[in-house]
C-alpha cells in the first residue's frame, strides 16, 4: 500500500474548502431559520372571526397599572371577563382555559397570575354564563413600545385576544433579573440561569461528534472508500484495528454518559417531575344578580353606515332608575355621552365615546318595562372589523349593556342574537 | 490527509501527475462532505421539527413520558437512514453522528437566531435535546457488528434507553422545586410560565397523563423501552428509505 503526504496539494485545497464550509453555514442558517417561530402577532385579534370575538369572551374592567416603565419594574393587568352564555357551537367551550398574555415575545414577563383568588399558573375551568376577575402580574424585561394584550387561550378553540395598550419599556435588557428563590432556601436568577452549563454541555458532545466524523473523514475520505467498497474490498475497510477504535470510543462514550449522570443526581439530589393539572372550581364574581333584565327583540346592521340597531325589551326590577351607558363586545367600548360625560381611559382604538344612542333617552323608573332601540354606530366598528359580522357564517351579534344608576351604581345584561344585515344606506329597521 | 491508490482507480492520462489526480479526489471529497451535511440538516431540521416540535423546543415539555417516547423515534429515521448510506457505500461509521451532529448544529443555529436573537426566549427555556452519544452508539453498534439487524434489535434499543440519561445532566438543574403564590412548580414549569407564549398555552403540555402511571413513579425506564422498541422498527423501515434514496439509476442512451 503506498500512501503518499498531500500536503501541497491540500494547500490549494483548503482556501476552496473554507469558503465551501461559509457557504454551508450560510446556507444552514438560512434553512433553519426560514420555519421560524413566529413571535406574537400584535393584532391576530382582527382576524378572528367577528361573531367568534363577540359571543365568547366580553372584556370589561380592563385596566393597565403603568404604560411606561423601566426595565425590572412591575406592573398590573387586571379586569374582568363574562363568558357569553350563546357560546358559538363552533368554538370548544372553556373547561380548559390559560390566563395568557398577547404580546411580541417575552418582553414583560408573567411573574404571577390569578383567577379571583386561585393563581393560575395552571389550564383552569371556566363555566359558561359566569364572570371571572382575572390579574396578571407583568415585569418589564426589553426596552421598547409594544401592544400588551390580555388574552385567555381554550383549548380546541384557540387564543381569544383581548383589548390591547401600548407600553413602552425604557432601559435595557443587560440589565434584567428574574430572581426566584428554590424550596431549598437559595436564590438563583432565572434569567440565565444553567446557560453557561447547557452551552458547555452540548458543544463537548458537538466537538466530539466533529472529531469522530473528522477522524474516518481524514482516513481516505469518501471516494476513495467508494471504489474500494465498489471494488468489493468493503471488508478491509473496518478491520480490527477500526473496531479496536470504535470500542475504545464507545467505552469513553458511555463512561462520559455514566459520569455526567452521576454528577448531576449528586448536585441536584432531591428532583420533581413537572407538575400540570387543571384547576377546576374556580370560583366567578360573587355579586349580587343583575337587576336590569334586557330581551332582545331583533335587530339590523348596516354595512355602509356601520350601524348596528338592537330592539330590546329592558325591564328595571331595581330601586333606582336607569339609563344605558354602554355597550361593549370582542374588546370595543360604545359609550352613551350623554351618561359618560368624561372620557374614560382607555386604549382609543377600541373606545367609542361616542359611539352609543338610545330612542329614548329618559331614564327606566323601578318597575317599569320599555321596548328600546339601541343605536351603535362608529368606525372602529368597521376597523375592528365587526362589520364582517354581515359575512360571518353565524350572523349573530353577542355582547354587554352597561345600566347606570343615578347613585353610580352599575348593572349589566347580557345581549345578543340574529342580525339582519341591511347593504343599503340610510335603511331603518 | 493520506489516501492510497490501492484501488487501481483510473488515475491514467487525463492528470498530468498522480499528486494533481489526488488533490481533485480530495477536494472532491470536501465539497461532498459540506454538501451531504447541508442537505442532512436541512431535511431533518426540518423533520424533526415537524414531528418532535413542541417538545423539543420548550424546557417545561421536556417530560419524563412523552418526550422520551417522541424524541428517540423521530430522531431514528435520518439516523437509520444516514447509516445506510454510509455504510453500505462507503463503509463509513459515521451515519447516526452526521445527521444527530448536523440536526444539532441546525438547532443550536435556529434557538440561537430566532427563539433567543428575535423573540428573547431566553435560552434556558429553547435549548434543544442533547443527541450525540446515541449517534455514537448506534455507528459504533453497527460498526463492530457490520449488521444492520444487530444494530436495529441491539442499536435501537440503546438509542431509546440512553435518551434521557444523556439530557438528564443539563435537565437535573431545572427540575429543582420553587413555588410561586403557594403552587408547586419545578424551574422548568416556572421559566414555561414566566416567559410568556401567545401561543403555547399550558394546557398543550402532556406532562405525564395517562396509563402509564400505573408503573408508579418509574415513568422514564417505561417510556425509554417504549421508545426504544419502536425505534427497531423505524430502523428497519428507514434503513430501506436510506437504501432507496441512496441509489443511483441512469437512463439507458436507447430509452432517450
Ligand atoms: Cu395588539
Amino acid at each position: 500500500m503506498k500512501s503518499l503526504n498531500l500536503q501541497s496539494m491540500a494547500k490549494c485545497a483548503t482556501a476552496r474548502v473554507v469558503r465551501l464550509w461559509i457557504l454551508g453555514l450560510a446556507v444552514a442558517g438560512a434553512l433553519t431559520t426560514l420555519p421560524a417561530a413566529t413571535p406574537a402577532a400584535a393584532h391576530g385579534e382582527r382576524s378572528q372571526q367577528a361573531f367568534l370575538r363577540m359571543r365568547t369572551l366580553n372584556w370589561y374592567d380592563v385596566k393597565w397599572s403603568k404604560t411606561e416603565l423601566n426595565v425590572n419594574d412591575e406592573m398590573e393587568l387586571t379586569g374582568k371577563v363574562h363568558v357569553f352564555s350563546g357560546w358559538p357551537q363552533a368554538v370548544a367551550r372553556p373547561g380548559e382555559s390559560f390566563l395568557n398574555v398577547g404580546e411580541p415575545g417575552p418582553v414583560l414577563i408573567r411573574k404571577s397570575a390569578f383567577v379571583g383568588e386561585v393563581p393560575v399558573p395552571r389550564t383552569f375551568s371556566m363555566d359558561v354564563g359566569e364572570d371571572y376577575e382575572y390579574k396578571i402580574v407583568l415585569k418589564a424585561r426589553r426596552q421598547g413600545r409594544y401592544h400588551v394584550h390580555v388574552q385567555i387561550n381554550v383549548k380546541d378553540g384557540g387564543p381569544i385576544v383581548g383589548p390591547g395598550q401600548w407600553i413602552t419599556i425604557k432601559g435595557d435588557m443587560k440589565d434584567f433579573t428574574n430572581p426566584v428563590t428554590l424550596l431549598e432556601g437559595s436564590t438563583i436568577d432565572l434569567e440565565t440561569y444553567g446557560i453557561t452549563w447547557t452551552y458547555i454541555y452540548h458543544f463537548f458532545w458537538m466537538a466530539a461528534a466533529t472529531a469522530w466524523i473528522l477522524y474516518w473523514f481524514m482516513t481516505k475520505g469518501i471516494i476513495v472508500r467508494y471504489w474500494q467498497v465498489k471494488a468489493g474490498k468493503g471488508r478491509e475497510l473496518i478491520g480490527q484495528d477500526e473496531k479496536r477504535i470504535g470500542a475504545i470510543t464507545l467505552a469513553a462514550v458511555l463512561l462520559a454518559v455514566l459520569v455526567f449522570y452521576a454528577a448531576a443526581n449528586r448536585e441536584f439530589p432531591r428532583t420533581l417531575p413537572m407538575q400540570a393539572g387543571l384547576l377546576t372550581g374556580i370560583s366567578p364574581i360573587n355579586e349580587p344578580r343583575s337587576t336590569v333584565a334586557v330581551q332582545f327583540k331583533g335587530g339590523s346592521y348596516t354595512v355602509p353606515g356601520r350601524e348596528l340597531r338592537i330592539r330590546a325589551k329592558v325591564t328595571n326590577n331595581g330601586k333606582e332608575p336607569v339609563r344605558l351607558g354602554e355597550f361593549t363586545a370582542a374588546g370595543l367600548r360604545f359609550l352613551n355621552p350623554e351618561v359618560f360625560t368624561t372620557r374614560p381611559d382607555f386604549p382609543d382604538y377600541l373606545l367609542a365615546d361616542r359611539g352609543l344612542s338610545v330612542s329614548d333617552s329618559n331614564p327606566i323608573a323601578p318597575g317599569e318595562t320599555r321596548d328600546l332601540e339601541v343605536i351603535i354606530q362608529d368606525a372602529r366598528f368597521d376597523i375592528e372589523r365587526l362589520s364582517d359580522l354581515a359575512y360571518d357564517t353565524d350572523s349573530q351579534f353577542g355582547g354587554l349593556l352597561f345600566f347606570f344608576t343615578p347613585s353610580g351604581e352599575r348593572q349589566r345584561a347580557e345581549i345578543g342574537g340574529p342580525v339582519i344585515p341591511k347593504f343599503q344606506a340610510g335603511a331603518t329597521l | 490527509m493520506s489516501a492510497s491508490t490501492e484501488t487501481g482507480s483510473p488515475a491514467g492520462k487525463t492528470w498530468k501527475s498522480k499528486e494533481e489526480f489526488l488533490g481533485c479526489v480530495i477536494l472532491t471529497d470536501w465539497i461532498l462532505l459540506v454538501i451531504l451535511f447541508a442537505v442532512l440538516l436541512g431535511s431533518f431540521h426540518i423533520h424533526y421539527m415537524l414531528l418532535a416540535g413542541d417538545w423539543d423546543f420548550w424546557i417545561d415539555f421536556k417530560d419524563r413520558r412523552m418526550w422520551p417516547t417522541v424524541t428517540p423515534i423521530v430522531a431514528m429515521c435520518f439516523a437509520a437512514a444516514a447509516q445506510s448510506f454510509f455504510w453500505t457505500r462507503f463503509r463509513l461509521p459515521i451515519g447516526a453522528t452526521t445527521v444527530v451532529l448536523a440536526l444539532l448544529i441546525g438547532e443550536w443555529i435556529n434557538r440561537y437566531d430566532n427563539f433567543w436573537g428575535w423573540t428573547f426566549f431566553p435560552i434556558n427555556l429553547v435549548f434543544p435535546s442533547a443527541l450525540v452519544p446515541m449517534g455514537f452508539w448506534l455507528d459504533i453498534v453497527l460498526m463492530i457488528s457490520g449488521s444492520w439487524l444487530v444494530t436495529a434489535l441491539l442499536g435501537g434499543l440503546g438509542w431509546g434507553l440512553l435518551f434521557y440519561p444523556i439530557n438528564w445532566p443539563v435537565l437535573a438543574q431545572y427540575h429543582q422545586a420553587t413555588e410561586i403564590d403557594g403552587v408547586l412548580l419545578t424551574l422548568a414549569d416556572l421559566i414555561g410560565f414566566n416567559y410568556v407564549r401567545t401561543g403555547t398555552p399550558e394546557y398543550i403540555r402532556m406532562v405525564e397523563r395517562g396509563t402509564l402511571r400505573t408503573f408508579g413513579k418509574d415513568v422514564v425506564p417505561v417510556a425509554a423501552f417504549f421508545s426504544g422498541f419502536i425505534s427497531m422498527l423505524v430502523y428497519f423501515l428507514w434503513w430501506n428509505m436510506g437504501k432507496w434514496f441512496s441509489t443511483t439509476k441512469y437512463i439507458e442512451i436507447e430509452e432517450v
